[in-house]
């Protein structure tokens, strides 16, 4: 393929990142097909950032499937953390068996996650809009819990937007009440919240938002969802922060395998910037959505 | 009783004979939080090219039986760059270096080298002969009837040979597997002076999706590696270990120190792990304790009673 632009590096700084054997703690289901699946972690868990992941090599010794799987943090705690995840495959389906007292090799954190602090010159209130879909949700509880606890922005301007098939899918739901922020919520089916998509009823908040406040969107979940959310934001005016999921080997930047088209430094140029290690979380305005 | 782990492979001495291949290894410094590389026998970079490459659109990976398929594309900075902000890394870590390069024509490939050649702290030179994952142009020299270096003996003698003219430096040839006869190429490649061949690169391969009835990967095709691909790779070193005298690399599904010894025993002089670095970044140390642990206890102390010590029966 003719090159049409400059190799770029990826300028974000590397952070700390851990192999380490953990202890299952608690392997429960949460929805329909959905466990929460709690591990001890003196390394990995206490230095995760919101968005950041983990590996976990489902099939131990076995090495069948081969390759590790990649999850976002639900929550961290001094030496433990969990993460929530969707049985869909083979990976999964060995997951679901974990029990208690297993212990799996794992590394992380990896890569870069959502912006946590607001631009300190920008003196206008911090509002945050946290947009999740499916499994893209549990990231989301993890940077909305971060910034309560942390206080660097009030519970009053955090706005979760979450999007399901129906309400038994509407992961995070009560957790994201616990921690009080606001809740607008979107079913396919209609069971709760409005009946439709997830990007209406930002769509419709995002109208009434006013100027004054300086906003980011957050967004996770499928990637036509990202897309949507991204164009909204952009409509708006608003900075938005989308973390992909895209087919993953190593995890930390060795194989490339995970490539993701972004812009390139000149106009009309583009780019594969590599989802481990430069993501997940890239600014919705840079990707290029196919 | 002290274990000698040492083994020689064309100029360069190796402390031991385990490094990590082509393309599984970034561009070192990933591995860097994981342990200590100076702990390795030598490191192969990323295949680096003239100009820069953007790699090939995704999906670039997908899993498959005990193994993956890869379609990167040669992502790579270009050589500039590489000299420029990868091997002052590299140097720094006083280990065997040796760069993985390829050419779209037997001219850039030379060129390649003899920019490489330049620089400071390389060991040698992994010709990358057998990358499944890019077009080889038809409007280069000579290239109009072969797909790859690696799929014709002619092709590989001269683009070896050329490169012999410029450099000094241990010249590694890597040979891909999906041809008919393996020796053959591994011969050519001695012919024309190359002092180590690397065996084997991935099988061309390909996954559907019988849903779209599209390929899975965007690039249609990729390479094949991890534990699937070992049993062949096995047998291609053995085979090429009775046919050249030059020392072999070998490589494909190392995942341990036992699979490791089934290559030495079969021919090879030293050892690359690949896909294993994948799911565990300290693959290649724990392969290297596996192989002392092994010598301990079958009370050998040379890496010599084991390179090609294949029985017949």
């Amino acid at each position: 393929m003719p090159c049409r632009t400059i190799w770029n590096a990826s300028k974000r700084p590397s952070l700390p990142m851990y192999k380490e054997t953990c202890e299952v703690l608690e392997n429960r289901p949460v929805a329909p097909g959905h466990f929460l699946l709690k591990l001890g972690s003196k390394k990995i868990g206490p230095s995760a950032q919101p968005g950041q992941f983990v590996q976990i090599l489902c099939s131990g010794a076995s090495l069948d499937p081969l390759l590790p799987r990649p999850f976002s943090f639900l929550e961290t705690n001094p030496g433990s953390f969990s993460i929530l995840y969707q049985v869909v495959g083979q990976g999964t389906r060995l997951m679901e068996k974990f029990k208690k007292g297993d212990k799996l090799p794992l590394i992380g954190p990896l890569g870069h996650g959502f912006t946590l602090r607001q631009v300190t010159s920008d003196q206008r209130p911090a509002t945050r809009l946290l947009v999740g879909g499916g499994v893209g949700i549990p990231p989301l509880y993890h940077l909305a819990k971060t910034w309560v606890k942390t206080k660097a922005i009030k519970k009053a301007n955090i706005h979760v937007f979450l999007g399901a098939r129906n309400k038994a899918l509407l992961l995070c739901e009560r957790d994201f009440l616990k921690i009080g922020v606001h809740l607008h919520l979107a079913t396919n089916d209609g069971s709760k919240g409005i009946k439709g998509y997830v990007t209406q009823v930002l769509t419709k908040f995002l109208k009434s938002l006013v100027a004054s406040h300086s906003s980011l969107v957050c967004a996770c979940g499928p990637t036509s969802m990202l897309k949507a959310v991204s164009l909204i934001a952009s409509e708006f005016g608003v900075p938005c922060e989308t973390s992909v999921e895209v087919p993953m080997a190593c995890g930390f930047g060795a194989c490339l395998g995970c490539a993701i088209k972004v812009k390139g430094d000149t106009p009309g140029s583009y780019r594969f910037a590599i989802a481990c290690t430069e993501g997940p979380v890239f600014e919705g305005s840079k990707v290029l959505w196919d | 009783m002290g274990l000698d782990l040492s083994v020689q492979i064309g100029k360069i001495r190796l402390k031991n004979p385990v490094l990590v291949a082509s393309g599984t290894f970034g561009h070192g410094k990933e591995f860097e939080p994981f342990f200590d590389l100076k702990k390795l026998g030598g490191i192969v970079t990323k295949t680096i090219t003239l100009k820069p490459r953007l790699g090939n659109p995704p999906p670039r990976i997908i899993e498959t039986p005990s193994g993956m398929l890869n379609a990167i594309g040669l992502q790579n900075p270009g050589v500039e760059k590489f000299i420029e902000e990868k091997m002052p890394y590299f140097r720094k870590l006083g280990i065997p270096i040796i760069v993985s390069a390829m050419g779209y024509s037997v001219g850039e490939f030379v060129q390649v080298i003899q920019m490489l050649d330049k620089a400071e702290g390389i060991d040698g030179y992994e010709l990358n002969l057998s990358c499944p994952n890019v077009p080889y142009s038809s409007k280069t020299e000579a290239l109009t009837l072969v797909k790859m270096f690696a799929h014709d003996e002619r092709m590989i003698e001269e683009v070896v040979s050329a490169v012999r003219q410029v450099t000094d430096k241990t010249l590694i040839a890597k040979l891909g597997p999906d041809v008919s006869d393996v020796p053959k190429m591994a011969l050519a490649a001695e012919r024309a002076g190359a002092d180590v061949v690397s065996l084997i690169n991935t099988f061309i391969a390909m996954v559907i999706d019988v849903k779209t009835r599209k390929p899975v990967l965007a690039n249609k095709t990729g390479g094949l590696s991890g534990p699937c691909i070992r049993p062949i790779a096995v047998r291609m070193v053995w085979e090429v270990a009775q046919r050249v005298r030059i020392p072999i690399l070998g490589m494909g599904g190392i995942m341990d120190a036992k699979h490791a010894l089934e290559f030495l025993i079969a021919g090879a002089s030293a050892v690359q792990v690949g896909t294993a670095n994948f799911m565990n970044p300290e693959a290649s140390l724990d392969v290297l304790s596996g192989i002392e642990d092994f010598m301990k206890k079958e009370k050998i102390s040379s890496m010599k009673e084991i390179i090609r010590s294949v029985k017949s029966k």
